[in-house]
């Protein structure tokens, strides 16, 4: 029986434990360096030290590189952040039930029940706080010693509320926690003074919207509040009038918000227990694509799914996950993934660790895995996206876009790869291919505009069709059968004849050009090259690209 | 009753659209191609559904320059088993890089990697099948080299879908169990402004032959690819579109007798 999991206008109280910069904390990174995670050349989190000398989310790497020279960069690596976070969950887990996860550093959980058993909610998240440090040392160190930024403890009235308060708390030094006191007034009076921009950072409004607002000088929470409600819906649409209605404090529940059938939900037992991680998640991503099917039949899409797993010894692992725009296959595979393999690594206690062996043995589980169930928990109405009829994203994007996530989904996203510019003067360096998880498909701006500046020594157009990714050894000889050697003032110790690739396959030179120096990197005793290029056109019709290193010869492309 | 006559007469009108609509012949249903290569292709473009294939040494830069014009009017391209392509190479001959992806997938397998498990063994050879429908499902022009491998199963289970989604497959090299409704082969090849220790290369004298199924003789053209700048240009020897336009000589009849 589908019911209402809240009247509008009556947010739930819940606490929001969050971790601002989480994917340092799971890589390991001391608070006490310099350190930045990033994804797609931007930076996604960074450590206290980089963060105090300007190192802020969202710069590119060469402007947080500037900032901060000795900047040290980690690559991002998703399910390792979910790895290391399930520690922190399993140990709130034990004192909170129904924990539900937005993404690795971020969880949220109903207040009321907890905070009576704790005996006050100040009291509550004090215990909670304590339970993430003892579950992450990591934190321990650093909320003691002062450092702020790394945990953040909020109580207020819905998701949006809490999560800007847990913010607040993350700034304070000390683990005090910030508590919105319960209502409709105080949650105002909270969030009247604060920035528009939380709309974005916090609840996912877009961009562009809160771009118009600040434009429009609405600057603060509490003036946009102020607007009638009517007009806002007129003005800016769906998208305004839920900022607006969240803006006041609102639930920020999408209408229509139901949790469905308790009949709705996929499952599957092994006969025989699974002891690897690989097996189980190839199983989740049959279930995920069977629930996602049975969802988009009706119009729906699920933002909230309990992801179930027992063991033969009954033990169990049961989760929520949270994702305000729907959990699609894809993303219930990678949430499942990050579940199981934090269960797997820390079950074990600390004869587990970190990074060891992902996905080879069972680590401290005592047997294998028999149940594999996903329920969906909270469903809504799918409205979509809407494509442009101009300019914009067109529906041939919008194709290819979901053609990529899928073909990303069968083959690994390491495999698919879209071209990003780079510069350089060698024929490979101008545009390099980075995989799918590195750059944004849909917005290729980002990814190809080509700095206004000049790269001298570049070989002029036409450019080689094909590039090889590994240099290819050969041989030119002059015609004494003497490697063609060339010295450090490009002068040639005689004139090119035959060539031959891997030693086999000599071919007379029919034309041929060079040596074109170049001297890159100078300055940099580790990446320093020396090289001289040319072109050469054999007998059989083809034109190389070879150059000479270290009195080496190599091919690098082919004008094939 | 004129009134009401006159709703009849529309309703009627109205059913009688999608039978006397326009039928969209293949010949329609194409994709644009550079200037210089249209006297290769009989529609003067590339057909929806058709596998095309690109034969010879000179095969990546044929492909490119066979796919470019569709690339740069907004159809994405994806390229499989194209590692080494030369990005710049690409933009200078017109494709449009930010509708560009590719995947480097093995057509036998993924277990070389070690990334599958024993219980998958068939699974690599099966995702490279969803893979490639997947590809043809969102993309307009796929990009295709080391076909030979591809199993004739997956090869017409992938044609049919080819057709149905109005997709282009080119294959660069050895088609393997493909079918290519129009093969585009190199001829000759002739790279220009080298010189013995002097000059660079500047552009290539190419002539290709395409033979295709439906087309009994085979065609030729002779391009400059890649030309000055790296694109596509016709040769001035042999005039490909230039047929000048004379104004109609009215017709003199001549007095006899």
């Amino acid at each position: 029986m589908a019911r209402r999991s809240g009247d509008v206008g009556s947010p739930p109280r819940l606490v929001v434990v969050h971790c601002p910069d989480w994917s340092v904390v799971a890589a390991g990174a001391p608070a006490s360096e310099p350190a930045a995670v990033l994804h797609a050349n931007r930076v996604l989190a960074r450590t206290p030290t980089a963060a105090a000398a300007g190192v802020r989310q969202g710069h590119r790497r060469r402007e947080a590189q500037r900032i901060c020279p000795s900047l040290q960069i980690i690559d991002h690596d998703p399910a390792r952040d979910g790895r290391e976070f399930e520690a922190a969950v399993r140990s709130v887990g034990q004192m909170v039930p129904r924990l539900e996860t937005t993404e690795p550093g971020l969880l949220t959980f109903l207040a009321r029940g907890p905070s009576r058993y704790f005996g006050g909610e100040h009291e509550m998240a004090m215990r909670v706080g304590q339970l993430v440090v003892e579950a992450v040392p990591a934190l321990a160190t650093e909320t003691e010693t002062g450092v702020t930024g790394r945990l953040g403890i909020g109580i207020g009235d819905g998701r949006f509320t809490a999560g800007i308060a847990a913010r607040h708390a993350a700034r304070t030094p000390g683990r005090q926690p910030t508590i919105v006191a319960a209502g409709p007034q105080p949650t105002r009076a909270f969030l009247g003074p604060l920035p528009v921009a939380f709309l974005r950072d916090v609840a996912g409004v877009s961009a562009e919207l809160v771009d118009l607002l600040q434009r429009l000088g609405l600057r603060t929470l509490g003036s946009l509040a102020a607007l009638p409600a009517p007009d806002v819906l007129a003005r800016f649409g769906p998208s305004g009038a839920f900022a607006h209605r969240i803006a006041a404090g609102g639930d920020d529940r999408a209408p229509g918000t139901v949790a469905p059938s308790p009949d709705l939900l996929v499952s599957r037992s092994f006969e025989d227990p699974v002891h690897l991680l690989d097996p189980l998640v190839f199983t989740a991503k049959q279930l995920a694509n069977e629930l996602h099917a049975m969802l988009i039949a009706d119009g729906r899409v699920c933002t909230r799914l309990a992801v179930i797993a027992e063991t033969e010894h009954g033990e169990r692992s049961e989760h929520l996950w949270y994702r305000p725009t729907g959990l699609n296959a894809a993303a219930i595979t990678e949430r499942v993934r990050w579940q199981l393999d934090g269960w797997i690594q820390q079950s074990g206690g600390p004869s587990g660790g970190s990074g060891g062996g992902s996905g080879g043995g069972s680590g401290g589980l005592s047997g294998g895995v028999v149940l594999l169930r996903l329920v969906p928990d909270e469903v809504r109405p799918d409205n979509g996206t809407q494509l442009g009829f101009w300019g914009g994203r067109s529906v041939a994007d919008e194709w290819a876009s979901r053609a990529v996530a899928r073909v990303a989904g069968l083959v690994g996203e390491q495999r698919v790869f879209v071209p990003a510019w780079r510069g350089g003067r060698q024929p490979g360096d101008t545009y390099q291919w980075v995989s799918v998880d590195q750059a944004d498909v849909g917005e290729p701006a980002d990814r190809l505009l080509a700095a206004e500046v000049p790269w001298p020594g570049q070989l002029p157009a036409p450019s080689p069709a094909t590039v090889m990714s590994e240099a290819v050894p050969a041989e030119v000889l002059d015609g004494n059968g003497r490697v063609v050697r060339v010295d450090g003032r490009g002068e040639m110790s005689g004139t090119p004849v035959t060539v031959s690739v891997h030693g086999r396959d000599v071919q007379t030179i029919t034309a041929w050009a060079g040596p074109w120096p170049l001297d890159e990197r100078w300055w940099d005793p580790q990446h320093h090259r020396r090289m001289a290029r040319f072109q050469i056109v054999t007998a059989n019709g083809a034109a190389l690209l070879a150059v000479v290193e270290n009195q080496h010869w190599w091919i690098t492309a082919v004008y094939s | 009753m004129e009134r009401v006559s006159l709703q009849d007469r529309r309703e009627r009108l109205t059913q009688l659209v999608p039978k006397v609509g326009p039928v969209a012949f293949a010949r329609d249903r194409v994709l644009p191609v550079a200037p210089a290569l249209q006297p290769l292709l009989p529609e003067a473009g590339l057909v929806r559904g058709s596998v095309i294939g690109c034969r010879g040494s000179t095969g990546v830069s044929l492909a490119l320059a066979v796919v470019c014009e569709a690339s740069a009017a907004g159809s994405w391209l994806a390229c499989v088993g194209l590692a080494t392509l030369g990005l710049r190479a690409a933009s200078e001959v017109g494709i449009a890089l930010e509708r560009l992806v590719m995947v480097s997938a093995p057509v036998r397998g993924s277990r070389d990697t070690g990334e599958m498990d024993v219980g998958e063994a068939d699974a690599g050879e099966m995702s490279w099948a969803n893979m490639m429908s997947a590809l043809i499902d969102g993309f307009d022009l796929i990009v295709l080299r080391g076909a030979s491998a591809v199993r004739p199963g997956d090869v017409r289970r992938l044609q049919a879908r080819l057709q149905a989604r109005g997709a282009v497959l080119v294959v660069i090299g050895d088609p393997g169990p493909f079918i290519c409704d129009i093969t585009v082969t190199g001829l000759s090849s002739q790279w220009e402004g080298l010189g013995d220790g002097s000059g660079r290369l500047a552009r290539r004298r190419l002539v290709l032959s395409a033979t295709g199924r439906r087309s009994p003789r085979a065609r030729q053209v002779e391009i400059w690819l890649p030309g000055a700048h790296g694109g596509i240009e016709p040769t001035t020897a042999v005039p490909t579109t230039a047929v000048p336009t004379t104004v109609a000589t009215p017709a003199v009849f001549r007095q006899t007798g």
